[in-house]
């Protein structure tokens, strides 16, 4: 798809950069921009709570659609590809016929869309970020502002992800807990792929 | 005495005597700066328990911002700073005029926090240069390394519909 004036950029929010993202990309042995975001800037410039996550970017650089929990073999990364690729086909969509694609929203969609942050949730990210600073230097002081952070942001699943995987590794009990406590809630937001809403 | 000076200065006074008297030691400690995924070095700043004070030479490196005669001004956006006498904004000791970064801070709306133990202190965004995100759906720019270390901007790719993703090890 790329004589089609598209690209894919995938950012890897990774404290440890490449040493943790690398032997996916590896893996993966990507055709696409692939970086490197070892303080998750791109979840706190575009408001996202967890990954994967996307922003679907016209040639004028809007945002046309936004969306969480973005399982696509699009974007499979090697052993980790994710779930069904029922995503691909809308995206292809787009790359196709631009504006005219039903998956493509309105500027009010977007708008509506982006996740609203509480004043806590505001204080959470400069907070995550001193975590990320002091993580080479004093471990346990990272820990302090991390666990201050999702004390302040609850439901950014980055900033309690983060944290366990460099401390109890993936899938540990912390984890376990909070993602058996969310009960019928959603971890990711519906894909919403339906092309049924109101444009 | 000349005149009745208005009651909002004394009142005011009350609030800004704290920063003042407390921000009346410049210091040679240096202060690190955590801003817009930047780590920022700032070797002078005023003695202040509670408050970031740099010289104004150092303000666009800290936050973006340059004092200008009519303010701290980031592109289009002024916030008015009277400069020919002390304020919560702006002090001068000993000639050298200083800025506070918090008190704009508190202003913008930014969040902010500190560790005082390491002095560093940490920004989030300033809302008011995310209104074209929020309001508009204009993708949010930014600049980040790819695996070789080479830096690429989101609008390096104008021009061409953007699949962003994230996603992550852990």
């Amino acid at each position: 798809m790329k004589d089609q004036n598209f690209e894919i950029i995938t950012v890897a929010e990774d404290t440890l950069g490449e040493a943790a993202a690398g032997e996916w990309y590896d893996a993966a042995n990507p055709t696409y921009t692939a970086l490197i975001d070892t303080t998750h800037r791109v979840s706190s410039l575009y408001n996202f709570v967890n990954v994967p996550s996307a922003a679907w970017i016209d040639e004028e650089g809007r945002v046309v659609r936004l969306n969480e929990g973005t399982y696509s073999q699009v974007i499979s990364l090697g052993q980790a590809s994710f779930g069904t690729d029922e995503y691909r086909p809308a995206v292809v969509d787009w790359v196709t016929n631009g504006p005219d694609s039903p998956y493509v929203w309105s500027q009010e969609q977007v708008v509506r869309k982006i996740r609203r942050r509480t004043s806590d949730e505001a204080l959470a990210e400069p907070t995550f970020k001193l975590g990320v600073y002091f993580y080479e230097r004093d471990e346990a002081l990272a820990r302090t502002y991390w666990e201050r952070a999702q004390a302040l942001s609850p439901d950014s699943w980055n900033f309690h992800r983060q944290d366990w995987n460099l401390t109890e590794g993936l899938g540990g009990p912390q984890y376990r807990a909070k993602r058996g406590a969310l009960g019928d809630k959603d971890y990711y937001a519906p894909l919403e792929l339906g092309v049924e809403e109101p444009r | 005495m000349q005149r009745r000076t208005p009651m909002i200065v004394a009142a005011a006074l009350g609030g800004v005597a704290i920063a003042v008297l407390t921000a009346s030691r410049a210091s040679a400690e240096p202060v690190t700066v955590l801003y817009d995924d930047q780590v920022i070095e700032v070797e002078r700043t005023l003695a202040d328990p509670n408050d970031l004070w740099v010289v104004p030479a150092d303000l666009p490196r800290v936050n973006g911002f340059e004092l200008k005669p009519e303010g701290a001004c980031l592109e289009e956006l002024c916030v008015p700073v009277l400069q020919d006498r002390d304020s919560d904004m702006f002090v001068t000791r000993a000639g050298q005029a200083w800025f506070n970064v918090t008190a704009l801070a508190r202003r913008l709306e930014q969040a902010y926090t500190a560790d005082h133990d390491h002095r560093v202190w940490s920004f989030g965004e300033i809302p008011v240069t995310r209104t074209r995100f929020l309001r508009s759906a204009m993708a949010p720019d930014f600049e980040l390394p790819n695996r070789k270390g080479e830096l690429v901007r989101l609008s390096d790719f104008r021009g061409k519909k953007v699949l962003l993703v994230t996603w992550a090890s852990w």
